[in-house]
């Protein structure tokens, strides 16, 4: 593609990358917040598509859009307590603080880098360098990816589990306290128990 | 790939008909001649979006009349019928009749959110098709990772329904929202296991490569992989928001799911595009699974997108077969077929995919003799799976079929059973006509 084409697109999705993120900090819904977010990054998959990246790019589409900023969503409507707007929290100052050490870090090492332009043009058969390099060369940050997301598999369903088991005892206790009884018998909540009915069904009618 | 030895004189010229691709290489090499090549890639994607367009266009028309005149028959009816002949003409006078009626939005409904939606879901809607390979070099874009282009796309849909859902400000829009939501994240796992199968299997990430795939080794993949094939078509149909799995819309409980709010034109947009991602999945089932443009050697004869076309509708047909005689299922049992059946049946065949890859690359098997041992084993596990599955999930009053039940008991209903179940001495009614 020749120089004309590829810068506009280079800065049309710069502009929609750092439009979105900085409508991310002046929207005040958060629903919105996210809605920008979902721009910035399909910005920033667009210019991975500027680099002839195309696995990472729709991987990038696939994972933040598809899944990551659906589930940021579900996260919001699931706490109906959580402040809807964007507003000042007590921990911005050191949010913001983490945020521009990061920021500082990732420029010095992108300036201090030595880019230089890839020799054979672009890859092709991306996916299975960056498999063979994950299963050869990276194999231990592979791994190690791979146990923290089970560990948070598990945990997710450890959590779920508990909340399922306690579940019903909980609102019950909560209805007894609201009924003004002191204490419940579990038993008695969970399963109306079968034995109290007439044993013999339709013989007694 | 799409060589005719009889007419072998008109091949590559722009009227050779079977392979539409040569009249637009014409246009870009006319181009190149005079121009800048970021013209050439403009006017080429330009054409291949208006061709999708122009395909999809008069194509929606044409299904709505088909699924409202097959669903009537299923049901015993006779469809549209009055309007133009055999009602023909009912799909124009619906678009009519949508286009006049007035746009209504809720006074506190989130403005710009609630706009946008019936815009925005047109945009996965289109993109998807350009992957979708028509003939041997015949798709839009024939990408290398054009399966996970395919599964990227789709997933971002359903972030524009959540959007038409939120911004309706109505509790029923905003449930069929949530459900959307839920279903989409549940049902994308086996999606992307499923097609995990062919990619580890054929070596390819290109669609077109996975039909080429099929073509060299001669056979189709629902004969490899048919859990795959299946549990892809369920979970496709339940993305799709259709009737056996259609919860984020299900009319009888949440009036019509995200876009209750939704009137008139803007509405008939949301069908519109939902019409045409069942064609453009129905079109990636046959490519993925039927061989998509190549059909044994016919393809030599008959031009390679007639016969994908042929396959699309008779997987549409399929669709809407499922959706005509299928009950809905409820939200619980939905999640609960996605997570407890689906996912580890396709994980359990991603396994397989594995092994057998490994024994036909690493060990140097050939093809012509371990495909159809292949085949023959992964559809004798697919039968053992899906009778398990049948053996366990059926309720636990229908497990002894022996035992009386539901009869003899006064209250009825589950306790009714469960009492029944419970009970060891001699059934003392017989059970009348069941």
């Amino acid at each position: 593609m020749s120089d004309f084409g590829f810068h506009l697109a280079f800065w049309a999705l710069a502009a929609m990358t750092l439009g979105g993120a900085s409508m991310i900090l002046i929207s005040r819904n958060l629903i919105h917040a996210v809605i920008w977010l979902v721009m910035s990054m399909l910005g920033i998959a667009g210019l991975y598509l500027t680099l002839s990246a195309d696995f990472i790019a729709v991987v990038q589409v696939l994972i933040y859009v598809g899944a990551i900023s659906v589930l940021m969503l579900f996260a919001i409507m699931l706490t109906p307590r959580a402040e809807r707007d964007n507003s000042q929290t007590k921990i911005s100052a050191p949010a913001g603080l983490v945020v521009l050490l990061v920021m500082i870090a990732t420029m010095w090492v992108a300036v201090d880098t030595d880019w230089g332009p890839v020799r054979d043009g672009a890859l092709t058969e991306q996916a299975r360098l960056i498999g063979e390099s994950l299963i050869k060369h990276y194999i231990l940050p592979f791994e190690i990816g791979a146990v923290l997301l089970t560990a948070a598999l598990v945990g997710a369903i450890a959590l779920a589990r508990q909340d399922e088991e306690d579940g019903p005892v909980h609102a019950a206790s909560l209805q007894a306290e609201l009924d003004g009884e002191t204490s419940i018998d579990p038993a008695d909540v969970i399963d109306p128990p079968l034995a109290s009915e007439p044993s013999d069904g339709g013989t007694t009618s | 790939m799409s060589g005719l030895s009889g007419f072998s004189s008109v091949l590559g010229a722009w009227y050779d008909f079977r392979d539409l691709n040569n009249l637009q290489r014409l246009i870009t090499e006319w181009i190149a001649e005079w121009g800048p090549d970021w013209i050439a890639s403009i006017v080429t994607g330009v054409l291949g979006a208006l061709a999708i367009l122009g395909v999809i266009g008069p194509t929606l028309l044409i299904l709505i009349w088909v699924e409202r005149k097959v669903i009537a028959r299923f049901q015993q009816r006779y469809g549209p019928n009055r309007v133009g002949p055999k009602g023909l003409l009912q799909p124009v006078a619906d678009a009519v009749k949508l286009i006049l009626k007035e746009q209504l939005a809720p006074r506190s409904a989130d403005k710009l959110l609630f706009f946008l939606p019936p815009v925005l879901i047109f945009v996965p809607g289109i993109l998807i098709w350009g992957v979708l390979p028509f003939g041997p070099r015949m798709s839009v874009a024939d990408l290398n990772v054009g399966v996970l282009f395919l599964l990227a796309v789709s997933g971002t849909a359903v972030l524009v329904l959540f959007m038409a859902g939120w911004s309706s400000n109505n509790k029923y829009a905003l449930f069929g929202a949530m459900r959307a939501v839920a279903m989409s994240i549940s049902y994308e796992v086996p999606m992307v296991l499923a097609l995990l199968t062919l990619v580890v299997f054929s070596g390819t990430m290109s669609v077109n490569g996975i039909v080429e795939w099929q073509q060299q080794e001669d056979v189709i993949f629902i004969l490899l992989f048919p859990l795959s094939a299946v549990a892809f078509f369920f979970a496709a149909s339940a993305e799709l928001n259709r009737t056996p799995a259609d919860i984020s819309e299900a009319e009888s409980e949440i009036v019509a799911g995200y876009h209750t709010e939704y009137s008139g034109m803007r509405f008939g947009l949301f069908y519109a595009v939902e019409l045409g991602n069942t064609l453009v999945v129905s079109g990636f089932i046959a490519t993925f699974f039927l061989g998509g443009w190549w059909l044994w050697g016919l393809d030599q004869w008959v031009p390679s997108w007639i016969i994908l076309l042929v396959k699309t509708g008779a997987v549409y047909f399929l669709l809407i077969w499922t959706r005509g005689t299928l009950p809905r299922l409820r939200v619980d049992q939905l999640m609960g077929f996605c997570w407890k059946a689906l996912v580890p049946a396709t994980l359990l065949f991603v396994v397989v995919a594995f092994v057998e890859r490994t024994l036909l690359i690493s060990e140097g098997w050939d093809t012509t003799v371990a495909l159809p041992i292949m085949a023959v084993f992964n559809i004798a596990l697919t039968l053992g799976a899906v009778m398990l599955f049948a053996r366990v999930s059926r309720p636990a009053a229908l497990r002894r079929p022996a035992r009386i039940r539901m009869a003899g008991a006064e209250i009825g209903g589950l306790r009714a059973a469960r009492q029944v179940a419970s009970r060891t001495e001699e059934p003392q009614f017989q059970v009348g006509g069941d």
